[in-house]
């Protein structure tokens, strides 16, 4: 029998006198920086903006700092395009691979995994191996993917990723961040300029009309519709405000037409 | 060819970028050396030493033509004393403005000069290799500077063994593309690096710490191409030209409603006006409204400001920069209001997103802007908007945000009765807003 009555509260007791008689520990955060273990990094959050959207917009850019590469980042990216959901390589290695339900080969029911068809990877394993598998010159491989693809699959990102060890994370926010490496196949392309020249002669209007018209923004290429992108240099020589279609200049679209030409080149690709 | 006028200029002005004359072969080294290419050069390698080479910089008080106005001798001190087994030159030629062409007509009309100097600098900091990062849409440009570095390397200028001496200076093109921000000097250095371009908190600088983490001078071509001219002509001749303070000469590019757009070289510190006037003036029958100076991020002056000087300080002073070298004209049929608002629509648009208040506040902006535009304003919206601004100005991490709330805020310095016209009367003298009223006739 070890059981004595009275001794569980005069434990609790005991206790409770000892951290009364104890040092009071009330920090004067911020004032005074707490006693913390090296690497605590707080607690991670997502943040709520006022109206309650989550702020996230999955950049990428704290699962690229992270030095432990434990975020994981899920959802859909800042063009609304593609649903990524990996994190880096060893800790998510068996989201690399097709869900059971994709092997089965059934019909997926979930749109967002069109993406990720499979690919022939003849020739992205080609460059890689011609550049050693060194993920650095990360810009130069992806444009050489690009030449060879005449887009970037996310498959192959994805298998990039997997071979050379840099975390989806690099590969992805560095392919989305420059303007000439593309996701889609190139399809029909409205490009606007926005030098000084054309904005004065009612370039921004013009992008803006534009951007209704096709039901897009800048940037944004969605599958089957027009693709509205912006010149990266006006044209030496064009007339402003110059608006290209397939890279060929269009010197009718002025301001005031812009809305409606527009219209006309977003039903033809209805119909 | 770049196909854009290089403009006449008055006789007494000096030349020191752009060929009196261009030849149909600029690439050619034999006429370029009978023109005095690499002179400079050969006597820098041959009776010179570093610290004399920079005391020469230093002393002709050249600045970095890339915006900021950095005195390039300091920036080339700091890069020969930073201690590393390995050093850098980088040529950033990536001009982000996308209506300005000037440095690519100088790389394709007076490649040797770029080269020379970059190659004197590599010599004067050390450094083994020149990387001239050019747009992947310039090839005229890179196919005339890839020549030039072949022939350069034939005739021992660059190379391994350079004019009979133990000495390895290397030259090669980095096509980039993709970015407005690889204007920025650490976003390029991340581009040419291969990585996603965002800016760097300086210090350390580049010269200390830049590409591959080595000590690396970044510098615009037209710094470099300045710089055979103070080795030749000594530098108290350089310092003699343009205003006291920034000497030398820059390469402008004017469009908008001018008669003749086109390319001139002005020296620093002309007034605006005599810059104008290269181009033939305002378009007739127009009147001058306002000069955007500095490209997409400048400032927009009214057409009282004719008489600022063109330099760094005066320009400082007066709300614009002389940022990517472009002043576009910009007559009664525009409103700068509206001018105002997509200019700031594009600095935001082209932001990387490191920063929130690069990100975030300039998208603001841009929206405040946008609500004037539409007549749709909230209350006090000129605090908010000069309140945003100095905050995105105080926590800035380069200086595209910096430079992109100018639009805005030179619209509320000078322009203040036209913007009151869009807040307070909801009308767009112009005519231009579309959602406002047109003033009737008469109407003030």
């Amino acid at each position: 029998m070890n059981y004595v009555p009275g001794l569980g509260i005069a434990k609790g007791m005991a206790l409770t006198l000892r951290r009364f008689f104890a040092p009071k520990a009330t920090i004067q955060y911020p004032e005074t920086a707490p006693d913390q273990a090296v690497r605590f990094r707080g607690r991670l959050q997502l943040l709520y903006d006022e109206l309650g959207n989550v702020k996230c917009e999955t950049c990428f850019q704290c699962a690229q700092a992270c030095p432990v590469e434990c975020i994981d980042m899920g959802g859909h990216d800042t063009k609304n395009r593609f649903y990524t959901h990996w994190g880096p390589a060893e800790t998510y290695a068996e989201r690399r691979e097709e869900s059971a339900l994709r092997r089965s080969g059934r019909p997926v029911p979930d749109p967002e995994y069109i993406h990720f068809d499979p690919i022939d990877m003849v020739a992205a394993e080609e460059i890689l191996e011609a550049r050693d598998y060194d993920p650095r010159p990360m810009v130069g491989l992806l444009e050489e993917i690009q030449r060879a693809y005449g887009y970037l699959p996310v498959a192959v990102i994805k298998h990039v990723s997997h071979v050379t060890g840099a975390p989806y994370a690099l590969v992805y926010g560095t392919a989305t961040y420059y303007r000439h490496l593309r996701f889609e196949k190139p399809g029909r392309t409205v490009a606007v300029c926005r030098c000084t020249g054309c904005l004065i002669a009612g370039g921004g209007r013009i992008a803006k009309d534009l951007a209704a018209a096709l039901h897009t923004e800048i940037g944004q290429s969605p599958a089957g519709k027009v693709a509205l992108e912006e010149l990266p240099a006006h044209i030496p020589g064009a007339a402003s405000p110059l608006v290209t279609l397939n890279g060929k200049p269009q010197p009718n679209v002025t301001a005031a037409g812009a809305a409606a030409w527009g219209r006309s080149l977003a039903g033809k690709t209805v119909a | 060819m770049t196909n854009v006028k290089v403009l006449e200029t008055p006789v007494r002005w000096h030349r020191i970028l752009l060929p009196a004359n261009p030849t149909a072969k600029p690439a050619d080294l034999d006429a370029a050396l009978k023109a005095g290419a690499w002179a400079a050069f050969t006597r820098a390698v041959g009776d010179m030493s570093a610290a004399a080479i920079v005391g020469a910089v230093a002393r002709s008080g050249l600045r970095g033509r890339g915006s900021a106005g950095f005195p390039t001798g300091e920036k080339w001190r700091a890069c020969a004393l930073a201690k590393s087994d390995r050093r850098y030159v980088v040529v950033n030629a990536y001009q982000s403005d996308p209506a300005v062409l000037s440095d690519r007509v100088l790389l394709e009309t007076n490649p040797y000069a770029v080269l020379e100097g970059a190659a004197i600098a590599a010599f004067t900091v050390g450094a083994s290799e020149i990387i001239v990062a050019v747009r992947a849409e310039a090839t005229d440009a890179i196919r005339v500077m890839e020549e030039a570095i072949a022939a350069s390397e034939q005739r021992g200028f660059l190379g391994a063994e350079i004019l009979g001496k133990k000495l390895e200076i290397t030259a090669s093109v980095k096509p980039l593309a993709g970015s407005y921000m690889l204007g920025e000097e650490t976003v390029l250095l991340k581009g040419i690096e291969g990585r996603r371009g965002q800016p760097e908190q300086q210090p350390p600088h580049p010269a200390t710490r830049g590409l591959f983490g080595k000590p690396t001078l970044v510098h615009h071509p037209q710094t470099f191409a300045a710089i055979p001219t103070i080795i030749a002509d000594g530098p108290g001749g350089f310092a003699a030209i343009g205003s006291k303070a920034s000497p030398g000469t820059v390469l402008v590019q004017l469009s908008g409603s001018v008669a003749q757009p086109g390319i001139a070289e002005v020296p620093l510190g002309t007034p605006l006006r005599e810059i104008v006037d290269l181009a033939g003036g305002i378009l007739s029958p127009h009147t001058l409204k306002a000069l955007l100076v500095g490209g997409p991020s400048g400032g927009i002056l009214p057409a009282e400001a004719i008489g600022t000087a063109y330099e760094y300080d005066a320009l400082d002073k007066a709300g614009a920069h002389i940022g990517s070298g472009s002043i576009v004209v910009v007559d009664e049929r525009s409103c700068v209001v509206d001018l105002a608002a997509v200019l700031t629509r594009f600095c935001a648009d082209e932001a990387c997103g490191k920063t929130i208040p690069c990100r975030i506040g300039l998208r603001r902006m841009a929206e405040i802007g946008a609500r004037f535009c539409d007549g749709q304003p909230r209350g006090d919206e000129i605090t908010r908007l000069t309140d945003l601004s100095a905050d995105i100005v105080a926590s800035r991490l380069c200086d595209h945000e910096r430079r992109s709330t100018l639009p805005l805020l030179s619209v509320v310095r000078y322009f203040r009765d036209e913007l009151d016209a869009h807040i307070v009367r909801n009308t767009c003298p112009a005519g231009v807003c579309q959602s406002l009223a047109r003033p009737r006739a008469g109407a003030v």
